[in-house]
Parts: C-alpha cells; sequence; structure tokens
C-alpha cells in the first residue's frame, strides 16, 4: 500500500515537472543554433529578384548566416550591402565597408525598402 | 487581374520608396496585448515593423512581420504564430492610411493628436480603421514621434480561439504602437 502512494507521488511529480517544462520552454537562442542555410548577401538578394515568395517561404523562421560588406551601422542594427538589416539584441560595434559574417533569424522581405530582414543577429567572424 | 493589382502595387511601393519627404524607421515598436485579469499575462512586442510617412501628403504604410512578435512565453509564443497569426501563410501584416490635416510645419515638441484613416490586414483578412486618434510631435534632432492605441477584435482577423483557452484569452486585443521616424537620408 505505502509503495503505491509513492508510486503514484513521484509520477505524479513527473508529470508535473514535465508539464512545467513544457509550458515554461525556453526560447529558441538563435546565436546556439547551427545555420540552415550559409550565403552571401549578394546571393542572397539575387534568390529575392528571381522570386519573393518562394525564397521567403524557403528562408522564413531559419536561422542563416549571411556573407557581406557593412553598407550602414545604428545603434543595434548593421545593414549589409545595402539591403539586408540586421538587428542585435545587443548594442554592436562594426566598421564600415569591412566584410562580415552573421548569423540570425529571417523575419521576412521588406518590400517597402527592398530589404531582407533579420533579427536576434550575432557576429560570426 | 492578378497581374494588374501586382503591377499597381508594384507601381504604388515605387512611388512611396522614391518620393521626396519620407521620414521612416524600420524598428518601429508594436505591442499586441489580450490579457485577462488575474491569468497569465498575453502580450507581445515586436520591435521590427518598417514605418514610412510620407510628409509631403500625410500618407503612411508601415509593414509588420509576424514573425517578429516576442512573448514572455516561448510556448505561447508557439502557439501565436501556430494557431492563430499561422505566421507561416501569413508572414506579413499591413497597416496603411493617411493621418488627417497633417502639416509637417506645424509639428513641434508638443504632443498634438490628429486623427487618421487606414486598414490594417492580418491573418489574410482586411479591417478598416475610421478616424482614430494617433499623437505625434517632432523633436529637436528633426524625428518624428507616433505613438498610437486601437483595439480590434480577433472575429475581425477570422482568428479562433479553441473554448479550452477563451477564459484566459481576450477577444479584444489591445493594439499600441509607437515609432521613431528619422528623415530619409
Amino acid at each position: 500500500m505505502k509503495n503505491k502512494i509513492y508510486l503514484i507521488l513521484s509520477l505524479l511529480i513527473i508529470g508535473g515537472v514535465l508539464l512545467y517544462n513544457y509550458i515554461y520552454q525556453d526560447h529558441r537562442d538563435i546565436s546556439q543554433e547551427t545555420a540552415t542555410y550559409e550565403i552571401t548577401a549578394t546571393n542572397l538578394v539575387k534568390d529575392f529578384v528571381k522570386d519573393i515568395s518562394y525564397t521567403q517561404n524557403k528562408y522564413l523562421n531559419k536561422t542563416i548566416e549571411v556573407t557581406g560588406t557593412i553598407t550602414a551601422n545604428g545603434n543595434n542594427s548593421i545593414t549589409l550591402n545595402n539591403a539586408v538589416y540586421c538587428t542585435f539584441s545587443n548594442s554592436t560595434k562594426a566598421t564600415l565597408n569591412t566584410t562580415i559574417t552573421i548569423k540570425g533569424r529571417f523575419i521576412g522581405y521588406d518590400d517597402l525598402l527592398e530589404e531582407v530582414k533579420l533579427d536576434q543577429c550575432t557576429i560570426k567572424n | 487581374m492578378k497581374n494588374l493589382t501586382t503591377l499597381s502595387l508594384t507601381l504604388l511601393i515605387s512611388v512611396l520608396v522614391f518620393a521626396q519627404d519620407k521620414y521612416l524607421t524600420k524598428i518601429g515598436t508594436i505591442n499586441l496585448e489580450a490579457s485577462v485579469p488575474s491569468f497569465e499575462e498575453v502580450k507581445a512586442t515586436n520591435e521590427a515593423t518598417t514605418f514610412i510617412l510620407n510628409t509631403a501628403n500625410g500618407e503612411f504604410a508601415a509593414l509588420v512581420f509576424v514573425k517578429a512578435f516576442r512573448f514572455k512565453n516561448a510556448l505561447m509564443e508557439e502557439h501565436f504564430n501556430e494557431n492563430y497569426a499561422e505566421s507561416d501563410t501569413y508572414p506579413k501584416a499591413n497597416f496603411k492610411g493617411k493621418l488627417i490635416d497633417f502639416d509637417l510645419n506645424k509639428l513641434s515638441d508638443n504632443q498634438e493628436t490628429l486623427n487618421y484613416t487606414g486598414t490594417l490586414e492580418f491573418h489574410g483578412k482586411i479591417k478598416t480603421l475610421e478616424k482614430l486618434p494617433i499623437t505625434i510631435s517632432k523633436n529637436d534632432t528633426d524625428q518624428i514621434i507616433l505613438t498610437g492605441t486601437f483595439e480590434v477584435s480577433v472575429d475581425d482577423f477570422d482568428i479562433d480561439i479553441p473554448k479550452v483557452v477563451s477564459n484566459k484569452l481576450s477577444k479584444t486585443v489591445v493594439v499600441t504602437f509607437n515609432f521613431n521616424l528619422s528623415k530619409k537620408q
């Protein structure tokens, strides 16, 4: 009888822990993920010129690594080749006109500004 | 017909992008809240919205990346994307319209309230927003600051809330936005 109670109790605890971990699971950590695609900024833009919706679906929500030249930078952002806009969770420093590889999550193609947008970026090299 | 729509849309976008007198941001903030008191808050923030204001006529266009809404709770974020916003199918929301009686020269440090009329496209459905208030000001670094809030119903966008969670989730979603626009270089 006592054993049964212990068994039920431990099952409940295990179940509770599993449920808690499911409900309060961690967010994706883009900086720790392996990139699904590695591409140069030039080729990424070429893909979009060819077919916007196909390319957008291909990359949407994926972690990608983009290599390109820094054409603009802000407090929390870097623009590669005037066409890939990357935002960082922390403030970042980078030198204009240098080549860089950035890892981030693709969130969409901005057709107002004709730019690709990545968030949660980190600098690779 | 579809081609015509695409063409006119492309033309419209090119006009929006290439015309002069543009103020814009690429990191506009939008908050969504559908919390019910005494339950876990249902709240998300998006800091990747592109917003462009044409200061010649007060027309604006915003592009919201649905995947960029971040929730405190990762599971909630997953459910939002998969079951409600269906962001794989509808990765973008559009918000466009016109500020009524907008005049760039009248803007100052003091917050002023204008009205705007516009449309909001989300989850493949379009809702018209009529004469809603928006707060506008311009600071000494030549930034235009726009803030506002409005409410929408999930029914307007054809989003079903399952019975199981219906008491923890408000059908009315409060949308708050904040855009700091800089002049386009």
